[in-house]
């Protein structure tokens, strides 16, 4: 991996805060969160919709900064930067795994992989190349010319993945990879994950799935803005179902 | 220069993912940059006419006339008619104290006459010219077949006519007209001569479409009231600005003009009917410049139109261009290629209607229009220029887009 190696986790959120403004009214989804992840980690953030989770992950991706707080991102504090800075972090930090796949419906599988290294300035030939060797690593090289309409949902998954690791970011982030995929077709797609973990990535998995947290080593459960439980996967996923069963029965 | 090229392949691939509608966004340019080409064809064109047409003038030969060269804007006829006429006296004092002064040729002449012979005759339109016997000597004028008057005809008033080919063409079609006889105003005429084919001036009125007769004769016809245009030839290059001052002067003493009053007369030189030409020049290219920006604005309109509709379909696209690293610019070089591609094809295919046009002008009306090659560049360059101005709003549009918010979009 080409993590650069720098002390301390690769991710060190400190008493972050988000506040939106919508008609006047403060909207907090993030009340002071705290936690680090080390290397080659994979965590699962989960909560119910309206917990703050698409905010973290907004958050953890770059995308959005904290109102407050602080975030360090492999040793670079990330909370303050302008947008064009906070684009090279992504780029460079960060591989994307959305929910929808976001591929570009124009462009051919591997020219969609090739996507983060275009914006990294990286020639034609070895772009090509190292979009290739991604796409070898989700075995898709024999689907590399056809445009994402003509893959199927996993495949496209897929696909994401490999832009994701195309660019050998400190960490990958998915946001609800399994959401649009049959069961069949997710547990590919998890197990895709497993191989990730072993082989070394740092992997962040945002989910209001239990089942699908469960499968973490680790899980950090969001409720209401603020962290709510940090443990192992399988417990904080199941301690969800029985918290969401307690409240059904009361 | 790399983002330059992923720019102008993402850009080749909008336009041609969307042929019909580019092609439709662009007629505003392709419909001026098409006027540009052909008015300037047609200035240029006019202008090496022009020089063409004056070289025909006689050299170092001016004319003394009471009318304007028919300059272009208002000209107060009214004040110009009141003006004394120029009589046989004039041109003769000119031949007899102007030391400078070669030859003097005295002429009249009479537009929207009618020649006939016993079987056919022409349209009323032909221009009939009273000349002195020496008169090739200081015009374009030259003759075919037969021969042109001499001092004796030309003394005596004998009814001879030299015709042009128009005439001939009308009165003789496939014929040699010398020796036959016309009729003008019922009074019959000897043909003795057939002049050159000399062309069309500025491509509009024909030359040949005229006759030369003695000026005795022309003014039994048509009356001697009237005001001679006089030619006059230096009897050298060198002493033509001499002969010019000598006549002027002596003409002002003729008409009585008082020192510190302008000429009551005109000068015409090859210059100053260049310089009439180029005001009126200078006319059709402003009336051109102004057809053409306005075009280019609703160019430019629809320039914007569309990248504000592709920018607003591609909403998700940018979006996850952001979110995987591109920068501002590179959105914002992305989409201002594109307009400036667009125009530019815009402007390619307004060259091809342009040159077009100036073709079929060439080759169906006989215009002598000609596109002089910085003209082809200004084009260009202007298309470009609208492209940038329109596309570059758009494109900072999609710049400034956030990209959590672009990619939820649908």
């Amino acid at each position: 991996m080409s993590q650069a190696s720098g002390a301390g986790p690769l991710i060190q959120v400190e008493n972050i805060t988000r506040v939106f403004h919508v008609g006047g009214e403060e909207v907090r989804a993030l009340r002071g969160v705290s936690f680090g992840i080390n290397r080659g980690e994979w965590v699962a953030i989960i909560g119910q919709s309206g917990s703050g989770k698409s905010t973290m992950m907004n958050v953890l991706g770059c995308l959005d900064t904290p109102s407050s707080g602080r975030y360090m991102l492999n040793g670079k504090d990330v909370s303050r930067m302008s947008d064009d800075e906070l684009a090279v972090i992504r780029n460079v930090e960060i591989g994307f795994i959305f929910q929808t796949f976001q591929l570009l419906p124009k462009e051919t599988a591997l020219a969609n992989v090739e996507l983060p290294l275009v914006y990294r300035g990286i020639g034609a030939r070895e772009r090509r190349e190292r979009a290739k060797a991604a796409l070898d690593k989700v075995q898709l090289t024999h689907r590399m010319h056809h445009r994402p309409n003509e893959l199927s949902g996993g495949q496209r998954q897929r696909v994401a993945i490999a832009r994701a690791l195309v660019s050998e970011p400190s960490m990958l982030l998915a946001d609800e990879p399994t959401g649009n995929l049959d069961s069949a077709t997710g547990e590919e797609i998890v197990r895709l994950f497993e191989q990730l973990h072993k082989a070394g990535h740092t992997l962040v998995l945002v989910t209001h799935e239990p089942k699908l947290a469960a499968r973490c080593p680790r899980a950090i459960r969001l409720s209401d803005g603020e962290i709510v439980a940090d443990g192992d996967g399988r417990t904080v996923a199941m301690g969800t179902a029985t918290d969401v069963l307690n409240a059904g029965g009361a | 220069m790399r983002a330059f090229l992923d720019n102008l392949r993402l850009a080749l691939g909008t336009f041609l993912g969307n042929p019909l509608r580019s092609l439709l966004t662009l007629l505003g340019i392709v419909i001026g940059v098409a006027t540009v080409i052909t008015m300037m064809g047609l200035i240029e064109g006019l202008r090496v006419k022009v020089n063409n047409d004056l070289g025909r003038m006689g050299a170092h030969t001016f004319q003394v006339t009471k009318w304007p060269a028919g300059g272009f804007g208002r000209i107060n006829w009214a004040k110009f008619a009141k003006r004394k006429d120029f009589e046989m006296p004039d041109s003769r004092a000119i031949e007899e104290s102007c030391p400078s002064v070669g030859t003097v040729v005295p002429t009249d002449d009479e537009g929207g006459q009618k020649l006939a012979t016993a079987s056919s005759e022409t349209r009323p339109s032909v221009r009939v010219f009273g000349t002195p016997a020496n008169y090739p000597l200081v015009s374009g004028v030259s003759v075919q077949a037969g021969r042109y008057f001499n001092e004796v005809e030309a003394l005596d008033g004998r009814y001879v006519v030299l015709l042009g080919t128009d005439v001939s063409d009308a009165l003789f079609p496939g014929m040699n007209p010398v020796g036959h006889e016309v009729r003008i105003k019922g009074r019959p005429f000897r043909v003795i001569g057939l002049l050159q084919k000399r062309g069309s001036m500025l491509g509009m009125f024909s030359l040949d479409n005229q006759v030369m007769m003695p000026l005795s004769v022309f003014h039994q016809l048509y009356g001697k009231k009237r005001s001679l245009d006089i030619s006059v030839q230096a009897k050298s290059p060198e002493l033509f600005s001499k002969a010019q001052d000598e006549v002027a002067s002596l003409m002002r003493r003729r008409r009585d003009v008082p020192a510190n009053m302008p000429n009551d007369f005109e000068l015409h030189t090859n210059e100053s009917v260049t310089a009439s030409f180029n005001q009126l020049s200078q006319v059709i290219t402003i009336a051109g410049v102004g057809v053409c920006l306005l075009s280019l604005v609703v160019g430019g309109i629809g320039i914007l139109n569309i990248m504000l509709v592709s920018v607003m379909e591609r909403t998700r696209e940018i979006g996850v261009r952001k979110a995987l690293g591109a920068r501002k610019r590179r959105i914002l070089g992305q989409f201002a290629t594109e307009a400036v591609l667009l125009s530019l094809m815009g402007g390619a295919l307004g060259l091809g209607l342009g040159f077009g046009l100036v073709f079929l002008g060439n080759w169906m009306m006989g215009f002598p229009m000609q596109v002089p090659p910085w003209a082809v560049g200004l084009a260009l360059f202007m298309s470009c220029g609208v492209g940038l101005l329109f596309g570059i709003y758009p494109a900072a549009r999609a710049a400034k887009l956030d990209p959590v918010e672009a990619m939820r979009a649908d």
